[in-house]
């Protein structure tokens, strides 16, 4: 029902350190921000939240994401739908469940009727982007790690003002290794 | 001892200020809605005391401290807030060369942050010293400095604006509080050395 963006940023509002390439896809020291995700099978938060973006029912993402992600061969969860923005459709087919698209309205509609009744993931910084711009995002679960990048690929650049509604917030429990605690903090596009 | 705190209140997208901020518009265009969950009042900051508890919390302990750093560019486009941010406590005001008059009240020019974070330190004896300011926090970040950060998160994308940070080292953090306002949160990080 709701297209989400669910993205795990620095405090600083980074989603991969610098220098990223598809051989580095986190950039430079940036796979600091995936510690959390080592307790993603853990009762709790961090549990709960992983279980939540794997319960959707399609997926936008933008070519970049993609392609650094080896493009998921195919496949990122359960063979759902997976929409890729891109300027420039390439001329070989893409891989399993995935269909290119160069329109973020066309691929929000397109991500929509895929999934249903069951809500769409947006992830990397360049889909949610281009979806904020056209009044297509829903929501942004955000998921807010205490390291300063420095530098990056940030998350929000250059966007139009957008007003948010703080709907959730979930903290790793004390008890976790500081390494691994991240606030998840979930926002409605107003 | 006490420790150097920065409180910042930041759109979620990481702006302390939206675009055009100027003496006349300290916040930017569109930038005061980050100050929205203080409250309305006069020219006294005592006044702006939230009423609710997690604001009340953050607002108590930024008039606990006992020194204020902040950048000339803060301190101009807050009026140098009458030479007295609160109670009278010291004002340092880091800048790249002091002006030949002399600031108002109880502020004084700093042109390097080392001496300023000592100075500071020395004057607010066993009370917190307020950090304040996004060009100052970065400095004090690049020195090593900053013990931790308060952050106001306002859930707003401001889009463009002043950055509270840009173009700074890899620095490991510890959450050490979450308080939750009605419009805002406030997050508090330890800074690792």
């Amino acid at each position: 029902m709701a297209i989400r963006l669910d993205m795990t940023m620095s405090v600083d509002g980074y989603v991969v350190g610098p220098d990223d390439s598809v051989d580095a896809p986190m950039g430079d020291g940036g796979f600091r921000l995936f510690n959390w995700l080592d307790r993603r099978n853990d009762p709790g938060p961090s549990g709960q939240v992983v279980a939540e973006s794997m319960a959707t029912r399609a997926v936008i993402a933008g070519r970049r994401t993609f392609e650094h992600a080896g493009q998921w061969n195919g496949d990122h969860h359960d063979g759902v739908p997976i929409f890729i923005l891109t300027r420039e459709i390439p001329a070989e087919p893409p891989p399993g469940s995935v269909r290119y698209v160069t329109d973020a309205r066309e691929a929000a509609a397109l991500a929509r009727a895929a999934a249903g009744d069951a809500d769409v993931v947006v992830m990397g910084a360049g889909a949610p982007q281009a979806l904020l711009r056209v009044g297509e995002l829903d929501e942004m679960e955000l998921h807010v790690v205490p390291v300063l990048l420095g530098r990056g690929r940030r998350l929000f650049d250059d966007l139009p003002r957008v007003d948010l509604e703080l709907v959730r917030r979930l903290t790793t429990g004390e008890e976790v290794d500081p390494a691994q605690r991240v606030v998840h903090l979930r926002y409605r596009v107003r | 001892m006490g420790k150097i705190v920065l409180y910042m209140s930041m759109s979620v997208d990481g702006f302390i200020a939206g675009p055009d901020d100027s003496e006349e518009h300290g916040l930017g265009v569109g930038g005061e809605v980050l100050h929205g969950w203080l409250a309305d009042g006069g020219v006294d900051p005592a006044s702006h005391r939230p009423s609710d508890e997690a604001g009340a919390t953050v607002f108590d302990e930024v008039l606990a401290t006992g020194a204020v750093i902040t950048g000339r560019r803060t301190f101009e486009f807050a009026g140098g807030w009458v030479g007295d941010h609160h109670d009278g406590v010291p004002i340092f005001v880091l800048t790249r060369a002091a002006p030949p008059e002399p600031p108002p009240g109880s502020a004084r020019y700093v042109t390097d942050i080392a001496s300023c974070v000592a100075e500071a330190k020395a004057a607010a004896g066993d009370r917190d010293v307020l950090l304040h300011g996004a060009a100052t926090a970065q400095e004090c970040l690049r020195a090593g400095l900053l013990d931790e950060m308060q952050l106001s998160v306002v859930p707003v994308l401001l889009g463009r604006g002043r950055r509270l940070f840009a173009d700074l080292p890899h620095v490991e953090l510890e959450l050490v509080r979450v308080l939750d306002g009605p419009a805002v949160q406030h997050l508090g990080y330890r800074v690792e050395r």
